[in-house]
């Protein structure tokens, strides 16, 4: 039973925390939070299913045309819910274009997919050290993308270029630094890793147009707690979701695990609005 | 699936575009209005898939040939998405606005619960495939009928064979926490305790869970011999069947319809996990021993054969499609009537109704029409045109 | 005289003032009058649609509040307060917790209930982010509908519960039917009252111009407290009435999907207005009945609605239909303030001390802001502040109006220490102040706008309002006067009813100070006033701060032109990276050669 807990509830908290990590680098950028990024975790193991299931191509094959049409999602986001709105951002207009757009997405899917969850493919037949693919796959790609993230931030200057955006939009552009660029960039990058949630729990969450709010939701308490922009934060945060759920699951059952979550989630985020790793908000006037 | 759930939806605007102008066409009289409302999209949808190809095939067959008393049928078909707000619009609809004759549906229970009142204000004869308990009430709804079996119906098969024929004592009930899955889940654990049982576990589990392996773990460290499950998500299903398997349980399981769904079988990790599963089933539907439908049953399929697709949908939502246009149309012919109350008392004249999917028996007293002993338990993985081999222990 | 002057100045004559009201309402007759109609059809059906546009509207009217007034994006709320509403009118009429009561207790108990819960739904806004606070109200939506589905003893579980009928003459197709219009048409008027009224103008301030808010004395927590209980009492109301509607209910028929048409129909309907919302609920209920072809990709097209909307016409309806604003503005248009009329607008002699700031040091992460500044704001007197950028000029004025806590020193008003971190305390004891960009609700009227200020003169309260009873509408009567009064003191009063965001910036300038004096304030403080004015418009505007100081007011005026300062004010501080360099007349800051060398330039 314990085995049970952890290996879902690990697998299942880095694929929240990889969701977490495409919110966060979404944000860095355009100071926008996406209802897109359940989409993202969605259409990964969708397009996972679709690709190497139904289109029969190998498996890398299909990561990759995943993680390519993801990214491209990422970059309509950009254009089409975002970009539109940037101007006025204290009107949180980004809340409802992001969430028609996540709709849409979702609905299409609904329609042209299925509305039944379908089958997941298994990539590689046999288990790693004896842990199963579904298992070992979401904790081997958030392992990854948090190590290429920071490798990327801190060793390449497109990386120092996110960085300083990040922390400053506007002295990032009188710096030359082509903003516009690199807000596409970080949507491409932010589709890419969304879709990588999805495909790597695809064995777990299957091929599903529902999943959006799950991802949507549960990718999105390891943001707010784990405090925004803060990728590492979102790990421990996320990893520690995936393990309460799953606890609480077995102790108290799937309808009120849910509302436990959700619980704590509120509760936490009144006492700690800007999260347990980040810093209180700046002035305002 | 996606194209063929399209294409259903379009068809069916088809037919009932068609229907209109046969309307105008029609001199003879008016024509009987037949209303068809359920989820045909959403996630939902698949029982309604399943009837709507055999109640288009029905009335088109019907009109062709010359319709019932010179008047044609008018098939009027509402999707309400499994949205009650949109099944009580298109009831209102159907009742208030177009004044159907007859109406059939809808499959879901909250949009059946919500609809049926209405149904009954405007007097409309209603044919209900529903198996919420509380839908037929002669007193309370003069104007509902069942075609299906009602859930307690169900839910003795289950018990029948899980106690009777294999003789387990100690069972888990293991439900979804749709409406329907709550209401069954706890109908079997009163029913099994009733019956002498012990219910050593039960749970309602979200449909969309992901991992139901601790549900199964605790069943079987409680004792369980067999599974009753009273989910109609196929994923939910099919999780509990890996979870069975990957623990390496052989216990049976037992249940609703959904059990034996082609989408199951798509979701299965080995296709051994489908073994020793057991969904309910009809005679009138099963193979027997030697392999074979009930004549009646083998010969419509061959009829249908290459007109519409049975092999993704079950047998019994095609033939009760077929059940619901045909005792409609033949309350009109015999009466010579499509008054509400001219049909509503031939159905309530029929002893033993001859359908397809069953032989429904009706009295002003009881709108339950589907006789009990004609539901058997049939194993899951033998879909050949929607219908299953009967399950083992049945005598013939 | 100033009657008369300002009836003409509203280009309104007494006779159009009724007209005006007459062409506010007619849509609104209109609709309601066509709804009347409808039972003439006997068709159950049409009674069944518009009968459920009218129940959603019941909800969305209080809805709207909360998203087009007050900006709260509250996605989730719609349906949790749908689903609570139903169940409480239903299990209570049932019986299925307790005894059975009558259908019309269980409504009353329903927005009771619902007042109650939209509180606690409603209330994480004043901590949390737009975000955080979209995404906790779809988690309650989801909470009520899980707990609906779980409770079975008392809901019913999945298999749901029997609707209220209400008895005697409402339980017809047709008497429920008017039950509902009813029901919709109270809680129109009841909406339009709050939005109308200083509650309302105090929500669009919430919305588009916070700080503004604070600084009227309008407190954030008491209004949305306010306007979630009203909101949470119409939703549960709307709840009990669809539970009727639907005759029976069950857990699924509360799906997101219904809380986004709440959410779509006011942003389609126009963030602000009653009508819009209202036109777009009944033309969102309508709209699957007639596309029924389109039935599976209606969630899809909402989407695709509201993404068109947000982008193209963030304004919705209502402003799609106000041909008014569209009117060209007069040209070359001239500000011409009327210092005749201050003195019937400022009371004389309020203030019986001055504003002493002593030794007040300010920093923000280690950078000291301010560092041991002191000055006094004497009634009657204009003290200029000067410096260059940086130089700590707003922090000052920050730390008076209280958005600001110093980490030592006071400020005190005639001995007493203000309290710091409370700004929407300055309002209440006469200092307000403007802005060194204006901050004003640019959707709204130019004359809403200066009421804004006014917001703690009003006295009824919300209930009064609500019900638009006789004390309201007097105050409401008075406070429209007196922003004219206002506005014609600053020489706007020409564009009283033109839309804010169409005034250049140095009329939001002026409009800024109207603002402020509509709180008779003691004490002014202007935060670079002449910023951005052309240079006959700087010395109107000396003359008008002059003016003001005359009736007894103390104003703090923080400028870049020194030529205004030197001009008008009695004493000068000149601040240097957060300290005190000069002190003193015009005169002898003029003079001072450390003000020369560091500020004025060689």
């Amino acid at each position: 039973m314990i085995e049970s807990i952890i290996s879902y509830g690990l697998a299942m908290g880095a694929a929240y925390a990889l969701i977490a990590v495409a919110y966060n680098v979404m944000f860095s950028t355009s100071r926008v939070f996406s209802f897109t990024a359940g989409a993202l975790g969605m259409l990964g193991g969708v397009c996972g299913a679709l690709f190497i299931d139904r289109l029969g191509l190998p498996g890398v094959v299909g990561l990759l045309a995943t993680l390519a049409f993801c990214a491209v999602v990422g970059v309509v986001t950009e254009f089409v819910a975002v970009r539109p709105v940037l101007r006025s951002l204290d009107q949180h207009l980004y809340v409802l274009s992001t969430l028609a757009l996540c709709l849409m997405i979702q609905q299409f899917t609904a329609i042209e997919w299925s509305t039944v969850p379908q089958p997941f493919p298994q990539l590689i037949p046999v288990d790693l050290l004896g842990i199963r693919e579904r298992f070992w796959m979401p904790v081997v790609a958030c392992v990854l993308v948090v190590g290429g993230l920071e490798l990327l931030y801190r060793h390449s200057m497109i990386g120092r270029a996110f960085l300083a955006i990040a922390e400053d939009n506007f002295a990032a552009r009188a710096l030359g630094l082509p903003e516009r660029g690199l807000r596409v960039a970080s949507y491409a990058l932010a589709g890419a890793i969304g879709g990588l949630a999805g495909f790597a729990s695809g064995g777990i969450m299957l091929a599903f147009f529902a999943n959006v709010s799950p991802f949507n939701f549960y990718g999105f308490i390891p943001v707010a707690l784990g405090s925004i922009g803060n990728n590492r934060g979102a790990i421990v945060a996320g990893i520690a979701l995936g393990l309460f759920q799953q606890a609480a699951n077995f102790l108290v059952g799937g309808v009120f695990s849910s509302v436990a979550v959700f619980s704590v989630f509120i509760v936490a985020l009144l006492i700690v609005p800007q999260g347990l790793f980040g810093a209180p908000p700046a002035r305002r006037v | 699936m996606s194209v063929t759930r399209r294409g259903v939806l379009y068809g069916s605007l088809g037919a009932a575009a068609a229907g209109l102008s046969a309307r105008q066409a029609a001199a003879a009289g008016e024509p009987i209005r037949f209303g068809w409302l359920t989820a045909l999209t959403g996630a939902n949808s698949a029982p309604g898939l399943g009837y709507d190809r055999s109640i288009r095939y029905t009335v088109n067959k019907i009109n062709a040939a010359g319709g019932i008393n010179g008047r044609k049928i008018e098939l009027i078909t509402r999707d309400s998405q499994g949205d009650p707000a949109k099944a009580v619009n298109a009831a209102m609809e159907m009742a208030s606005n177009l004044k159907v004759h007859a109406v059939f549906g809808p499959v879901n229970s909250g949009e059946a619960l919500a609809t049926t009142p209405i149904f009954t204000r405007f007097k409309i004869p209603s044919l209900g495939i529903c198996v919420v308990n509380s839908l037929i009430d002669p007193v309370k709804f003069p104007n509902a009928f069942r075609l299906s079996p009602d859930n307690s119906q169900w839910d003795d098969a289950v018990r029948h064979y899980l106690l009777d024929i294999l003789k387990a004592k100690k069972v888990a009930v293991i439900g979804d926490n749709t409406g329907f899955g709550t209401m069954a889940t706890a109908l079997a654990v009163e029913n099994f305790k009733k019956a002498g049982a012990e219910v050593v576990y039960d749970a309602v589990i979200e449909a969309n869970a992901q991992d139901v392996s601790p549900n199964l773990i605790r069943a079987r460290s409680a004792g369980a011999e067999a599974i009753a499950c009273w989910s109609d998500s196929t994923g939910l299903d099919a999780r509990l069947m890996n979870a069975r398997g990957q623990i390496g349980w052989d216990v049976v399981m037992a249940g609703h319809p959904a059990l034996g769904s082609g989408d199951v079988a798509h979701l299965l990790e080995k296709p051994e996990y489908w073994n020793k599963v057991y969904t309910v089933g009809y005679r009138s539907c099963s193979f027997d021993a030697a392999g074979k439908l009930p004549p009646r049953q083998a010969a419509y399929i061959e009829e249908v054969r290459g007109k519409f697709e049975l092999q993704d949908t079950l047998l019994w939502w095609v033939l009760a499609g077929v059940d619901a246009v045909t005792l409609v149309a033949e309350a009109v012919q015999k009466t010579g009537s499509s008054d509400s109350d001219k049909i509503i008392g031939y159905w309530n004249s029929q002893k033993k109704w001859p359908g397809l999917y069953g032989d429904y028996a009706f009295s002003p007293q009881e709108h339950n029409g589907y006789p009990t002993n004609d539901i058997v338990m049939s194993a899951a993985n033998t879909s050949r045109d929607g219908a299953l081999n009967i399950a083992p222990g049945y005598a013939s | 005289m100033s009657q008369v002057m300002l009836r003409d100045s509203a280009n309104e004559t007494p006779r159009q003032a009724p007209l005006r009201f007459v062409r506010k309402l007619a849509p609104f007759v209109g609709l309601f009058g066509l709804a009347c109609l409808l039972p003439l059809t006997d068709n159950a059906y049409f009674g069944l649609i518009i009968g459920r546009a009218a129940v959603y509207w019941v909800l969305v009217s209080g809805l709207n509040l909360v998203v087009g007034f007050a900006g709260q994006i509250a996605i989730g709320w719609g349906v949790a307060l749908l689903a609570l509403g139903a169940y409480v009118t239903s299990v209570l009429t049932a019986g299925t917790a307790f005894a059975p009561v009558s259908p019309y207790l269980a409504l009353a108990a329903a927005g009771v209930i619902g007042a109650i819960a939209s509180v606690i739904i409603g209330l994480p806004a004043l901590r949390l982010r737009a975000f955080y606070f979209a995404v906790t109200t779809i988690g309650f939506a989801t909470i009520v509908t899980q707990i609906a589905m779980a409770w079975q003893s008392v809901t019913g579980g999945g298999i749901g519960v029997v609707g209220p009928t209400f008895g005697g003459v409402f339980s017809t197709t047709w008497g429920f039917y008017y039950f509902c219009l009813a029901a919709a048409a109270l809680c129109t008027w009841l909406s339009a009252n709050i939005g109308s009224s200083r509650f309302g103008r105090a929500l669009l301030a919430i919305r588009d111009a916070e700080v503004a808010a604070e600084a009227s004395g309008i407190s954030k927590p008491v209004m949305l407290t306010l306007i979630f209980l009203f909101a949470g009492a119409v939703g549960g109301v709307s709840g009990g009435l669809f539970a009727s509607l639907q005759t029976y209910i069950t857990p699924d028929a509360f799906t997101i999907d219904l809380s986004i048409l709440f959410f779509i129909a006011i942003l389609i309907g126009g963030r602000g207005s009653i009508i819009g919302p209202l036109f777009s609920t009944v033309l969102l209920t309508l709209l699957p009945e007639v596309a029924a072809p389109l039935a599976a990709w209606a969630t899809f097209l909402y989407a695709a609605l509201l993404l068109a909307i947000v982008l193209l016409v963030p304004g919705g309806f209502a402003n799609l239909f106000d041909f008014k604003s569209r009117k060209p503005l007069e040209t070359g248009r001239i500000i011409r303030p009327n210092e005749e009329i201050l003195p019937g607008l400022l009371s004389a002699a309020k203030a019986r001390g001055p504003i002493d700031i002593e030794n007040v040091v300010l920093s923000f992460g280690g950078v000291r802001a301010i560092d041991g500044l002191s000055l006094a704001i004497t009634p009657g007197e204009v003290h200029g502040l000067i410096g260059p950028n940086g130089s700590g000029k707003t922090t000052v004025l920050n730390a008076i109006s209280g958005y600001y806590r110093p980490d030592s020193g006071t400020v005190r008003l005639h001995g007493a220490a203000l309290p710091s971190g409370a700004p929407q305390t300055r309002a209440g004891i006469g200092i307000a102040r403007t802005f060194q960009n204006p901050r004003i609700v640019g959707e709204a009227s130019v004359l809403a706008n200066v009421m804004i200020g006014g917001t703690v003169l009003g006295k009824s309260t919300f209930i009064e309002t609500v019900l638009s009873l006789g004390r309201y509408r007097r105050e409401e009567r008075e406070l429209r006067e007196r922003a004219m009064l206002a506005l014609a003191a600053v020489g706007l009063e020409r564009l009283a009813d033109v839309r804010t965001d169409r005034l250049q910036h140095s009329e939001l300038r002026f409009l800024e100070i109207a603002r402020a004096l509509m709180l008779d304030p003691a004490f002014l403080l202007l935060d670079e006033p002449a910023a951005g004015l052309a240079g006959d418009e700087i010395q109107l505007l000396g003359a008008l701060i002059t003016a003001i100081s005359r009736t007894g007011v103390g104003v703090l005026l923080i400028e870049h032109h020194t030529d205004l300062v030197f001009d008008i004010c009695e004493q000068v501080t000149v601040l240097n990276l957060g300290r005190t360099l000069a002190k003193g007349t015009p005169a002898e800051i003029m003079a001072h050669q450390d003000v020369i060398d560091a500020y004025l330039g060689g």
